[in-house]
């Protein structure tokens, strides 16, 4: 029993220059706790700012996206859409020149392709009606949305 | 003891003085375990163990701080390691706001908020105070000059203008004046302007709904707005853009002095556009506005004529002469002067007809019907604008006869849109609505059978092919209706200069009772061109929308047995004349 207790014992006691080694290791140790807790608290605080940041870009963004939603709602308003398509000298499609998908085939051929082919503006539509002649003016309701 | 107690045979019997505490045992334990540590100290000493004392203090005090460390500890780690995602407050959503984003039906925005910036100057802070009040101005012109002196010759930092758009915010800014700060506020933004807004609304600063949409489903939006979504409305932008600027362009070329358009699902009974000319004016003449519509109620009265039985299409009808009630003579506007069915009666909107109908149905039945039709009760609808209609006092034979051709009653068009979409829907009445897929608490109710529903779409279909209506025709869409025309009262008098022009429409009108289905309204108030009657004034703008919206809607053009798909007559139906009456 003395056997393993007595060295320990010592071992416990030995000073070095009056203080213990095990309270200066254990100064060492708490010492090297501190500091790597500041280290992750600093971090922390880091991230934590860096988080605090990107919300605040991500809700000044989603202002800014609302805003230019309001925008592009404003510049899309019917009644000005349907001005500028008016002063451009578009109209309505006429129903003679509408026609149906599988009516496609059956349409009388291009009579004679244009000498300049101009670049036609937009083509007219994505509905399943297609204009049956080929210069065809694009249907402003469709065209302008 | 020799003093004699006299009462002390009827006193209670004292208890022993001494009495054991009564204790919990676990108590007991605990202040024995501390009398024990207290006393180790003299036990220690009584056993010539004096080293013992120190050692039992320092190993208990070690074991409560371990203790309770390592409860710290268990908690710390258990919160780092397991605490749930976003913590408590996560039911904050990062784009909440007070009012949700208004949306058509297909998430077009029809309001917004929009973060603007109140204006403040510190005038303590400002250096050169003309100057400054100079280069604000020209930054800002729509700032008042007097309020801004007032503020930079104060004392205190005062707002001087609120509701800076981030543009004018910017604008200011950049001339880096000292004193002056800008604070963020929310507002209500509708960046359609004039349109559709009488649908909409408007809300106050204070994020609460006023008007339109936005006081009907004021606490909706502002849930929505909580969560973070936007508020769909029934209103498709396309039909009401449309529809405005058809409206617009009949109430111009007709000079009128009001126009109102509705156009709306039959099946569901919700508005797809809703618009009232014109557009700068506050009231709604859609959901408040009243007027004796004329003609078109000649279709409520052949409905019930139809629908009780009295009459079917073939019944005749002696138009011949007038119809005298009492010492009041009841004349058509084009007269035949013949014997006329059902039919001809409708297509000819003749007045004689339906008052004799009307007058043999009797009050009981008329009131019946027309309460049915909603035509007694204000419309339907969530907007707080709906009027109450103004409803005749007495049911006489003269009134009947009025009502039977539309006069005598004075309702709002939104009701007309709900009694007609009842009519043409299979004959259940619904209710209007302004919520994205229509009403889910409202019943719809039977008014009349299928087959009225029925025979009404083909007297009115073939009312626009070869009746009063046919400049409402659109190439393939079979647009069916009524025309009316109504003189206003003016002074006590039926004045024929102001008219009211309506014509209710409905597209397609074959297919089976519960096919989709559209209504359109178009009433014009008090145009100033002649013809003034509802098949010249209105009839035309419900031709062009139906024609420019059938392919929003989905709507195919086909042919029917009147027209081909390209608008072309079928030759055996021929026009009989038309004076759109």
């Amino acid at each position: 029993m003395s056997l393993l207790v007595l060295p320990l014992q010592r071992l416990f006691a030995w000073k070095i220059r009056g203080v213990r080694w095990v309270e200066i290791i254990g100064v060492l140790l708490v010492a090297a706790m501190i500091f790597s807790v500041y280290v992750a608290k600093a971090a922390a605080a880091r991230t934590g700012s860096d988080i605090a940041d990107l919300e605040r870009q991500i809700a000044e963004n989603g202002r800014r996206v609302r805003l230019l939603r309001a925008e592009a709602a404003r510049l899309e308003r019917p009644v000005r859409l349907e001005a500028l398509s008016r002063d451009a000298g578009l109209v309505p499609v006429d129903v003679h020149r509408l026609a149906t998908e599988d009516r496609l085939p059956t349409l009388a051929p291009r009579p004679e392709p244009a000498p300049a082919p101009a670049p036609t503006p937009a083509p007219a539509v994505a509905e399943p009606e297609a204009p049956v002649a080929a210069e065809a003016a694009p249907a402003t309701d469709e065209a302008a949305r | 003891m020799s003093v004699h107690d006299p009462h002390a045979w009827d006193r209670p019997v004292r208890a022993p003085a001494w009495r054991p505490r009564l204790r919990l045992p676990s108590w007991r334990w605990l202040a024995e375990a501390m009398w024990w540590v207290e006393h180790s100290f003299g036990r220690a000493r009584a056993d010539a163990r004096p080293e013992e004392d120190t050692r039992v203090r320092i190993f208990l005090i070690l074991a409560v701080f371990s203790l309770v460390f390592a409860g710290l500890a268990i908690g710390a780690a258990r919160a780092a390691l397991f605490a749930p995602k976003g913590g408590v407050g996560s039911v904050h959503h990062p784009f909440a706001m007070t009012r949700a984003d208004l949306v058509d039906r297909n998430g077009a925005l029809l309001a917004t908020n929009i973060v603007h910036y109140g204006l403040y100057i510190d005038p303590a802070e400002v250096w050169d105070r003309p100057l400054a009040a100079r280069q604000i101005k020209q930054a800002l012109p729509r700032v008042s000059m007097k309020r801004l002196n007032r503020v930079l010759n104060g004392e205190r930092r005062l707002i001087v203008l609120p509701g800076l758009t981030p543009q004018e915010k910017a604008a200011v800014h950049a001339l880096a004046l000292g004193g002056v700060t800008f604070e963020p506020e929310d507002r209500r933004v509708y960046p359609l302007g004039a349109s559709a807004r009488h649908v909409v609304g408007a809300s106050d600063g204070g994020g609460v709904g006023i008007t339109g949409a936005e006081l009907a489903f004021n606490d909706e939006i502002r849930a929505a707005g909580q969560k973070g979504q936007a508020f769909p409305l029934s209103i498709d932008l396309r039909v009401q853009g449309v529809l405005e600027n058809e409206l617009a362009a009949a109430a111009t070329e007709t000079q009128a002095k009001g126009a109102v358009g509705i156009v709306a699902d039959v099946q569901t009974g919700e508005i797809l556009g809703m618009a009232s000319w014109p557009t700068d004016e506050g009231l709604n003449r859609a959901t408040s506005a009243h007027y004796e519509m004329g003609s078109v109620f000649k279709t409520f009265t052949v409905a019930a004529g139809l629908d009780t039985g009295r009459a079917d299409m073939d019944t005749l009808f002696d138009a011949s002469e007038a119809f005298m009630i009492g010492n009041r003579r009841i004349t058509d506007f084009h007269a035949t002067n013949q014997i006329l069915t059902l039919e001809e009666v409708y297509l000819h909107s003749s007045n004689i007809g339906t008052s004799r109908l009307a007058v043999e149905m009797g009050p009981q039945v008329m009131r019946d019907y027309f309460t049915r039709f909603g035509l007694l009760d204000a419309a339907p609808i969530e907007l707080h604008e709906s009027a109450r209609p103004r409803r005749p006092r007495k049911w006489d034979d003269s009134t009947l006869a009025s009502l039977s051709f539309g006069y005598g009653i004075m309702i709002t068009p939104l009701q007309m849109t709900a009694a007609m979409n009842a009519l043409t829907n299979g004959g259940r009445f619904i209710p209007l609505s302004l919520r994205k897929g229509g009403r889910r608490d409202a019943q719809a109710r039977q008014v009349v059978t299928p087959e009225t529903s029925a025979a009404l779409l083909e007297l009115m279909r073939r009312n626009v092919v070869r009746g009063s209506g046919t400049r409402a025709d659109a190439p393939g869409l079979r647009v069916g209706g009524k025309t009316g025309s109504a003189n206003k009262l003016v002074n006590g008098r039926y004045d024929p200069t102001h008219a009211v022009g309506t014509f209710a429409a409905v597209f397609p009108t074959d297919g089976p009772l519960d096919a989709r289905r559209y209504s359109i309204l178009i009433l014009v108030d008090e145009p100033g061109t002649y013809p003034r009657t509802g098949g010249f004034v209105a009839a035309p703008a419900v031709g062009r929308i139906a024609d420019r919206i059938a392919g929003f809607l989905g709507v195919e053009r086909r042919a029917d047995p009147y027209r081909t798909a390209l608008g072309e007559a079928v030759p055996q139906y021929q026009d009989v004349e038309g004076d759109g009456r």
